[in-house]
């Protein structure tokens, strides 16, 4: 379980590999403000008992990404207003929970680089919830102050439910779980 | 020039980390529950910097390294996946993740609230179990869904949920009134009452007679099909033909009957309908 460098052939291979990612990190045109750059893909074969229509599909997409967006701009700023929109319920809590203690503790996360694999796997009969699993890639760094004390690239199952707001789907769940 | 500064700082990072991280280690739960405490252990020696990210909590404590760092229930009460880094000089870390406690609660949405009677697939649910720290649970679990009225039982289905949802479809009874749906889950109970309305009115039946100020009309006591009275404020539309042209005239049904007073002088033809459904014609006679 442990994630870092354990033995001897571990720290030979992964310091190159860290070094040719931190490279890349490097070229990228601005990695110091959050990062917008972020892909989501919907697949909605497995929706039902109800059929995603087109427009929904596309205000899934719309929204679900502004969401994370917003939730990156909000973990690395320490600022609780990106969560309003697109959170709401439950999710909204514990997002604005982690930026209370991020702001009490001087850490602060980055999610970089994202890249969003979402299914729809139920969507209520009346289209009030939609429950969706998010195979979510990205590098997350971890700051104590100026200080980066853990980067590392990730990939984080997610289990999502959204539900229809006035006007934009919101967040109200989002729970990471070690598969699906 | 920022970007040569990020690369050597990067780097610094990643080669002092791979040197040192493997002074520490980091034993993490094997399966954690929301709201539980548990406990991390490490190895090494010296004091350190403990640090849990996860889920609505960013802790920063300080630690002796060797000894078992304590988690509180309260840090671990988001299901979800956590972070646990020491920093000593360098930082090693370890994930974990932490699911849902046993159901607590049940939340339950039921459409419509309103519904008529003997429409097929109309009246639906879906039940979401979560624990006491609102995460969703996800392992199975057996929900039963039941309609009753009046005490009585009309349907009764259990399902198991998957992806932690259940669901269900089903057709509206025959009978006007309250119905109560409810879905169980073990102890945990969650209510809902649903209207049951007549549907289209059936057999829809009127008479008429002559007043001075004109023709009344009015409809026999109007029930849908299955014979439930028609709510009150459904609109019945009478329409008068004669020589003088048509007309027409809408009423609610109070109590039942629908009426209506018609200024038509000459004969007339009177027709009703309410909604789709079309009644009885009479014909009256004119003014003597």
């Amino acid at each position: 379980m442990t994630r870092t460098f354990k033995s001897a052939a571990h720290i030979l291979f992964a310091a190159p590999v860290a070094a040719l990612m931190i490279l890349l990190f490097a070229a990228a045109p601005d990695s110091t403000a959050a990062d917008t750059n972020v892909q989501v893909q919907l697949n909605t074969q497995k929706a039902g008992p109800r059929e995603i229509e087109p427009l929904t599909a596309r205000g899934i997409l719309r929204d679900y990404r502004f969401a994370w967006t917003s939730m990156a701009q909000a973990l690395e700023s320490n600022t609780l207003d990106p969560f309003e929109g697109p959170f709401s319920g439950d999710a909204r809590q514990w997002l604005r929970q982690t930026v209370l203690g991020q702001q009490q503790s001087g850490l602060s996360r980055r999610y970089l680089d994202q890249t969003h694999q979402l299914e729809v796997v139920f969507y209520a009969p009346e289209g009030d919830v939609m429950e969706l699993h998010d195979t979510a890639q990205y590098q997350l760094q971890i700051r104590d102050g100026d200080k980066t004390i853990h980067d590392e690239h990730v990939v984080v199952h997610y289990v999502v439910l959204m539900t229809p707001a006035a006007d934009r789907w919101v967040i109200r769940q989002l729970q990471a779980v070690p598969q699906f | 020039m920022s970007g040569l500064l990020r690369f050597f700082g990067a780097m610094g990072f990643a080669a002092a980390c791979a040197v040192a991280c493997a002074a520490q280690d980091l034993r993490v739960p094997q399966s954690a529950v929301a709201g539980e405490i548990a406990t991390i252990s490490t190895t090494g020696s010296g004091n350190a910097t403990f640090y849990l990210i996860g889920p609505g909590v960013s802790r920063k404590t300080d630690v002796t390294l060797g000894q078992e760092v304590p988690l509180a229930a309260q840090d671990l009460r988001n299901a979800g996946e956590y972070l646990a880094i020491v920093c000593s000089g360098t930082c090693s870390s370890a994930n974990f993740y932490v699911s849902a406690a046993k159901p607590s609660s049940i939340t339950f949405l039921v459409h419509p609230s309103r519904v008529p009677v003997g429409q097929e697939n109309v009246v639906s649910g879906v039940a979401f179990p979560f624990d006491q720290h609102h995460n969703l649970v996800l392992t199975t679990q057996n929900v039963s869904f039941q309609l009753t009225a009046k005490d009585a039982s009309l349907w009764s289905h259990p399902v198991q949920t998957q992806n932690g949802v259940a669901w269900f479809r089903t057709s509206s009874g025959k009978s006007a009134g309250p119905v109560q749906v409810v879905s169980a889950l073990g102890d945990l109970t969650s209510r809902r009452v649903l209207q049951q309305v007549a549907s289209d009115p059936c057999n829809l039946r009127i008479t008429g007679q002559r007043t001075k100020a004109g023709i009344l009309v009015q409809t026999d006591p109007v029930h849908d099909c299955a014979g439930n009275v028609v709510s009150d404020g459904t609109i019945v539309t009478f329409t008068a033909t004669g020589a003088q042209g048509t007309g027409t005239v809408d009423a609610p049904i109070k109590q039942g009957i629908a009426r209506a007073q018609i200024d038509a002088p000459g004969a007339a033809a009177i027709s009703v309908a309410s909604g789709v459904v079309m009644g009885n014609e009479i014909h009256v006679g004119a003014q003597p």
